[in-house]
């Protein structure tokens, strides 16, 4: 079998793999922005979102085990989740093993998610938001790829511009009606601080 | 939170021994004539407590028929055995807590109850303890509720328990004593009702297994252990033994609290406040019926009496409306209540209460279309809350909407035709606001409650 052809796979997967990576977080962003209209409801973004993660994991599998089943470079599969040991390129191949584990962290505790508290979980998912960044410093600084391309760095461009408009409309003050009532809910019902070892 | 504690170690020696049953036949039970609230007058009346195995408890309570008076009836006889099933499986001592707090404003029973009786409350909850091997007692009582002075002074004058017996003030809002409600702010501070997904018999105060309990069953199970059923059940119903505490308010000469046995007409009930037996009536407190009074007044006070005639007896509360008073307008306003009291946790609380509450408000102001969004709102509505809150106001509701559009159809014309609404001030107490403290208007202090003689005290 011709080798070239993992190399490109793995080229070619990892590129795909961050496109869908960010549609995953602009999803999530929009979820927790409640975002929805008539034709696309908020259950369908977050169901979009769940399946789309899959997917995208689904696409990072293969970009892994091409670029390692490749042999080009000198990568094995510890190096998929400890950072930073790589033989080759460690810094930037280092970067990719981060935001893999924090991929699996997030993944794992969606999975258990009826079993855990909404805080540990929440905290959890948070850490999308350094994992993307890093997956995205990944495929730029890496050598031997195609980071440094013009039309990868448009894509980058692109991938950024859309999760920072995400997050603006995210931040943005939220009217939701629903949102009102929970507040005043809260100012109603307020939590007491009961102190001690109750 | 607010706790007054009471570590107390060794066992009683000056309990009454041999005591004679009172009267079985005699309606005062809870509220005894002539005595005063000290423990003295206590054991002199009643004598000492047995002590009994859960399992002895459960059978007691099954025989006597005792169904809890917090206004759900469940059947305390199977509440204490589930608890007493949870801590064997589990092996971990339980928690009982007494709830004092009484949440629904249109009734006054169990600060009654409290002030009159509260070592017979202090000893079901201590009964039900021991028998449970629980190692804690709460004693729930609503913020700067007279009822906490009256709880640690009769805890002060009690001989010593093994157990840790504590008062705690609990936010005096509408849905801060529902069951789980009190379990989570115990826990948490937080006084909001906490869904059925983890039984509170199981996993309550401290994850360990729990017996909530109101006031009234407490001192209801503690005759119960100490006179056995047969003497419980002298008076009362077959279906349902025993007497209780019945509040009478609204437009009535001597508003109060009276206790009657089980099955007494409501007439007579009404009568010993003097109330008059036609018109319009609130049965069973916020979370009740309407029912008219001309039509009940031979139907027994009773559960089961209560709910085949279309009332309810929750909360053990009647709210009797003036002649002429305006059912819609009460409604409305007790929906819009129930629409602030929420908790806005689940869709049916958050939605649900204020489009009904608009809803009927509307209708007063004589929108048509109102009937027919009640109609289709409150089966939706109705059954998926994640507490009871919802489905009290939809039964409310309901009651309502069915007396306004038959025999009040009159009435609701005038209203639908701009008419103006001719009836006297609304009678239903809303008086716990359910608003920031700041907000609240709150009961005068020392105002005055009214015992079982219409005495003021």
């Amino acid at each position: 079998m011709d080798t070239q052809i993992l190399w490109f796979a793995s080229r070619a997967t990892g590129a795909v793999s961050l496109v869908l990576f960010t549609a995953v977080m602009v999803l999530g962003i929009l979820t927790a922005g409640r975002a929805g209209v008539a034709a696309f409801p908020r259950a369908a973004v977050l169901r979009l979102h769940r399946t789309l993660s899959l997917t995208a994991m689904a696409f990072l599998v293969v970009h892994i085990v091409s670029a390692i089943a490749d042999g080009y470079v000198d990568l094995n599969y510890w190096d998929v989740i400890i950072p930073f040991g790589a033989g080759w390129d460690p810094f930037w191949i280092g970067l990719g093993s981060v935001a893999v584990d924090l991929m699996i962290a997030i993944g794992i505790t969606s999975a258990l998610r009826r079993h855990l508290s909404p805080t540990l979980w929440r905290a959890v998912h948070f850490s999308a938001y350094a994992m993307w960044p890093l997956a995205l410093l990944h495929g730029w600084g890496n050598s031997g790829g195609d980071g440094q391309e013009t039309w990868m760095i448009a894509i980058d461009v692109v991938c950024v511009a859309a999760v920072l408009a995400s997050l603006a409309y995210r931040l943005r003050p939220d009217r939701h009606p629903d949102s009102l009532a929970r507040r005043t809910a809260k100012v109603v019902h307020p939590v007491r601080d009961i102190g001690g070892d109750r | 939170m607010t706790a007054t504690q009471f570590d107390i170690g060794s066992p009683a020696l000056n309990f009454v021994i041999g005591h004679a049953m009172p009267d079985p036949y005699a309606t005062d039970r809870l509220l005894p004539e002539g005595r005063s609230p000290s423990l003295a007058d206590h054991l002199a009346r009643l004598g000492a407590m047995p002590r009994a195995t859960s399992a002895q408890l459960a059978q007691l309570l099954e025989a006597a028929g005792l169904l809890g008076r917090g206004g759900a009836g469940f059947p305390t006889g199977r509440k204490v055995a589930a608890v007493a099933a949870a801590v064997a499986a589990r092996r971990l001592p339980g928690v009982v807590v007494a709830n004092c707090c009484e949440g629904d404003p249109t009734s006054l029973k169990d600060r009654v109850l409290v002030e009159r009786s509260p070592h017979l409350v202090i000893d079901g909850a201590l009964h039900a303890a021991e028998a449970l091997g629980a190692d804690r007692v709460v004693l729930a009582v609503h913020d700067d509720s007279p009822a906490r002075f009256t709880l640690v002074a009769a805890l002060l004058e009690r001989p010593q328990t093994s157990c840790e017996v504590t008062v705690v003030e609990v936010p005096d809002r509408y849905i801060a004593s529902e069951a789980t409600a009190l379990v989570r702010y115990l826990n948490s501070g937080d006084a909001r009702p906490a869904g059925r997904l983890v039984p509170i018999w199981e996993t309550g105060v401290g994850g360990r297994p729990t017996l909530v309990a109101n006031a009234e069953t407490l001192a209801q199970l503690a005759l119960i252990a100490r006179f056995g059923p047969a003497w419980f059940g002298a008076i009362g119903t077959p279906a349902e033994p025993g007497t209780c505490l019945v509040t009478v308010g609204g437009a009535v000469r001597r508003p109060g609290v009276v206790e009657v046995a089980h099955g007494t007409p409501l007439a007579s009930v009404l009568g010993r406040a003097g109330a008059p037996s036609t018109g319009w009536a609130l049965l069973g407190g916020l979370a009740g019926r309407w029912v008219d009074l001309s039509a009940t007044a031979g139907v027994g006070f009773s559960t089961a009496e209560l709910a085949a005639a279309g009332g309810s007896r929750g909360v053990g509360s009647i709210v009797v409306l003036p002649p002429g008073g305006c059912v819609l307008g009460e409604t409305a306003r007790i929906l819009r209540y129930h629409a602030d009291a929420g908790a806005r946790q689940c869709g049916p609380c958050m939605f649900g209460l204020p489009a009904i509450a608009a809803d009927m408000t509307a209708l007063g102001s004589g929108d048509r279309g109102a009937l027919d969004r009640l109609r289709r709102r409150l089966p939706v509505i109705n059954g998926r809350g994640g507490c009871g809150h919802p489905d009290g106001a939809v039964a409310l509701a309901a009651s309502a909407l069915a007396v306004v559009t038959t025999r009040e159809g009159g009435h609701l014309h005038q209203h639908l035709t701009g008419g103006r609404c001719q009836a006297p001030p609304f009678v239903v107490p809303l008086d716990v606001a359910p608003a920031p403290r700041a907000a609240t208007p709150r009961r005068p202090a020392g105002s005055a409650f009214i015992d079982s003689r219409g005495r003021r005290s």
